[in-house]
């Protein structure tokens, strides 16, 4: 089940809101549990056992983790949980990638498996590897009672597309929380804004990216706009997956950290991936470049450090080269930042915006098309593909699409939010506000039901 | 007070509208969309294993949402009125009259179609004088650079270098945008005579040009429930005279009926002229004892062309290739000294692979 579905927005939710609020409080866990699970089902009937697998599992290794804190034993099952956790994700997501290269470098023909990946597999394993490893750490008391794990680790509004959410962010929250009007009401506005990113602005430039993919006769004008168009469907679609996420947390009490801060306004790529999913970065960060000595070594490590990162960034997103060629793009591009770049960009703030996100724009080309023609198309965005500037296909579809993109530019930016800031208190808000939130909710209600493309582009991961 | 009035709006609109779907009464056709709706699924293991119910359960969530035709007209007015879009799922509309894009060329469907007519003609028409006319659709008469057209140029050359043996006869310039539905996708039968006229003066016939009238409106075209836009409906009008109401038609499927007024006020009321899509219709005419025979090789469009050439021959042959292949045609035609026209429009030129082989 989707977020921007009919089905979720007018079926489950109103059902889980009513069981939820009339469930007294010791009891409301379990209904989350039960309707996460039916979440769950709805989308990935097969593979639901795995779920639960990774609940039980996982409950009781950081349990012996915890248990044994601090001797020999917590090691051996910390490196179980790890081997058992990513052996499944490995197993699910990457075994037909392995098969086809080995068959490619080897020449022969192992057959492929054609393996149907879990949704929502890679968030939820990191979820649970980090829980697994805080324990270890002591960062975190392991959790004795399984309902409550359980919940931590279905939570249908992060389960199937992030953000990641760490246990120590809900630990307090999955014991008790409260609810008020107050947070409701944030909740609402957050859940509504990003079904309107990814209903109004994700699935509109989606249609703008898959009709420029498809022009009859490709100009350079149609590929930037067409890269443009990719990159801002990219945010919006992912980001506004995350404040529905984030949204819906609040509506039943959980606080769960940001994922994104307007990545696009970043003035150097390390301002950007502070920026651009929050909560991946610092799970690599925290959990694979620390661990590894992070850049208080020397400076051949500390690059090693970066690579192997960036690796492991590009190849979480799909088993794919055009992902590991597009992690790797970073890697370079920070280094080269870190080592030359980063008084110049500085001081020069102006260039550094162009700077970055010129290589932003250029990484979505790597990260959205397949690795064979990557190359073909950055030869079209710099005019080396034999290519006319424009012509009356790219000029029709900048003409219908002109005003959308404008307003996902600026939507991109801090502008707007920052506008409404300045009425939040004025008297009139007080009307204006819930109106404008019931308008923006039954608009997109009219985009799903006479909708055509609404893929979620972060359900692959 | 903001946040409870914010909260309470939610859940009312939430609730509200879960409840409302739950009250209304499934519906099982959209006029609008002249299609059948997705009713309830059925629910057993197997679909559920397969997400086949879930996926069915999806549309039908879609299908039965409470006031789904104003919702896809609130959509259609966001979409050109807030976003400026040209247009809403390939539906545009100017000057009140709606146009649906059809764009790019399909030099291979072209190509298709060229093939299928010349196999046509040198497998089963060898004998005959066969005549073909590509009728333009409405778009080939939009006067205008913003929205993207066919290359009808590049079709007619195509369809006119590729077709051996067979007389050209073109439409083109006898029709206007004025002689098509300004909702529908077809052309107008009142303005066809000078059409019926055209076929004439180059196949070596002439028609009777007395009829009456007879009205319908409104008639909301193919097009009309694709906009979702309130917009004046079209008035339907088909000629009728004495001779006509003679005719004798055989239909292979359907009534058999030559206006099927039956048809009016259903979900396509275009559908009045020979009951729409059939795959083999006869028209015999009684009064006319010259023995000629006409067989047409026909789209949707030649359905309300054809009742204005019956008074030129005792018999007429509808064959709809979409329908109906041409091994099994052998079995209902004998081919002698007919006159065929092949009459197709461009949007099946375009997407020709619905002519079956």
């Amino acid at each position: 089940m989707i977020f921007s579905s009919i089905t979720f927005l007018y079926y489950f939710l109103p059902i889980l809101l009513l069981s939820y609020f009339i469930t007294p409080n010791r009891y409301k866990n379990f209904i989350l549990l039960l309707f996460s699970l039916l979440f769950y089902f709805y989308g990935e009937p097969t593979y639901i056992w795995i779920l639960l697998f990774s609940c039980i599992f996982n409950f009781y290794i950081g349990k012996k983790i915890g248990k044994s804190f601090n001797t020999k034993k917590s090691k051996v099952y910390l490196v179980l949980g790890i081997v058992i956790n990513f052996g499944l994700l490995f197993y699910f997501k990457y075994t037909d990638f392995m098969i086809t290269n080995i068959n490619q470098i080897l020449s022969i023909s192992i057959p492929l498996m054609h393996i149907v990946m879990p949704i929502g597999i890679s968030f939820f394993t990191f979820q649970t590897v980090g829980y697994l490893v805080d324990v270890y750490q002591g960062k975190v008391a392991y959790n004795n009672k399984f309902l409550d794990f359980a919940t931590y680790v279905t939570l249908f509004p992060q389960l199937v597309a992030g953000p990641i959410v760490r246990y120590v962010t809900v630990e307090e929250e999955l014991k008790s929380r409260n609810h008020s009007y107050s947070q409701f009401a944030q909740g609402v506005k957050r859940f509504v804004i990003g079904l309107a990113k990814k209903v109004l602005l994700a699935n509109i430039l989606g249609e703008l990216a898959s009709s420029l993919a498809g022009i009859t006769v490709p100009t350079i004008l149609s590929t930037w706009v067409h890269a443009i168009a990719v990159t801002l469907q990219i945010y919006f679609d992912f980001s506004g997956y995350s404040d529905m996420a984030i949204g819906l947390g609040l509506l039943f009490g959980f606080h769960f950290l940001e994922n994104f801060n307007y990545p696009l306004i970043a003035s150097s790529i390390t301002d950007f991936w502070r920026r651009w999913h929050i909560s991946l970065s610092s799970w690599l960060k925290d959990y694979i470049y620390i661990p590894l000595g992070g850049s208080r070594v020397s400076k051949l490590k500390w690059i090693r450090n970066i690579f192997i990162v960036w690796f492991c960034t590009g190849f979480w997103h799909g088993a794919a080269w055009n992902f590991i060629m597009w992690g790797l793009y970073f890697a370079v591009l920070l280094v080269i930042e870190k080592v030359i770049l980063k008084d110049f960009l500085k001081k020069h703030k102006i260039i550094a915006h162009i700077y970055t996100i010129l290589l932003v724009v250029f990484s979505f080309v790597i990260f959205s098309q397949e690795s064979g023609t990557i190359l073909n198309l950055f030869k079209c965005l710099f005019g080396l593909g034999n290519l006319t500037f424009t012509n009356a296909e790219t000029v029709y579809y900048i003409r219908s699409y002109g005003i959308l993109l404008l307003v996902a530019v600026m939507a991109a930016t801090p502008i707007l939010t920052n506008q409404m800031k300045q009425f939040q208190n004025k008297k009139w808000m007080t009307i204006v506000e819930p109106i404008y939130y019931v308008v923006l909710l039954l608009v997109c209600t009219a985009f799903l039901i006479d909708a055509s493309f609404n893929p979620f582009l972060y359900f692959r991961f | 007070m903001k946040d409870k009035i914010i909260t309470y709006s939610f859940i009312l609109v939430i609730e509200g509208f879960f409840l409302l779907n739950l009250w209304i009464l499934d519906q099982k056709i959209s006029f609008s969309e002249r299609r059948d709706y997705q009713t309830f699924p059925q629910l057993t293991w197997d679909s559920i294993h397969s997400k086949d119910w879930m996926n069915d359960f999806d549309r039908y969530t879609l299908d039965q949402f409470a006031f789904r035709d104003s919702f896809r007209s609130l959509k259609a007015h966001v979409v050109f009125d807030v976003f400026h879009n040209l247009d809403n799922n390939k539906i545009f509309v100017k000057d009140d009259i709606i146009f649906k894009s059809e764009y790019p060329i399909n030099e291979g469907s072209i190509q298709r179609f060229i093939q299928k007519m010349n196999t046509l003609k040198n497998k089963y028409l060898k004998n005959n004088k066969v005549y073909y006319s590509i009728i333009p659709d409405k778009n080939y008469y939009l006067k205008d650079s913003t929205h993207l057209n066919l290359d009808y140029g590049q079709l007619y050359d195509m369809v006119i270098n590729g077709l051996q043996d067979m007389e050209f006869i073109d439409l083109r310039d006898i029709l206007s945008l004025n002689d098509y539905y300004r909702t529908d996708t077809h052309w107008r039968q009142e303005r066809l005579l000078p059409v019926a006229q055209k076929l004439g003066n180059q196949m070596g016939f002439a028609i009777d040009t007395s009829y009456q009238e007879r009205k319908y409106a409104p008639f909301y075209g193919v097009y009309y429930g694709q906009a979702a836009l309130k917009l004046p409906p079209d008035e339907l009008i088909y000629l009728e005279n004495e001779e006509l109401k003679q005719a004798i038609v055989t239909s292979y499927e359907g009534d058999n009926l030559l206006y099927n007024t039956s048809k009016l006020g259903s979900m396509d009321s275009y559908d009045v002229f020979l009951s729409g899509a059939t795959p083999f219709i006869t028209i015999e005419n009684p009064s006319k004892t010259n023995e000629k025979e006409l067989i047409i090789f026909r789209d949707s469009f030649g359905s309300s062309l054809t009742p204005l050439l019956i008074s030129a021959y005792s018999k007429i042959t509808l064959v709809d290739l979409r329908y109906m292949n041409t091994k099994v045609m052998e079995e209902f035609i004998t081919f002698e000294n007919q006159d065929v026209l092949i009459l197709y429009s461009t949007l099946l030129v375009n997407n020709s692979v619905s002519i079956r082989d």
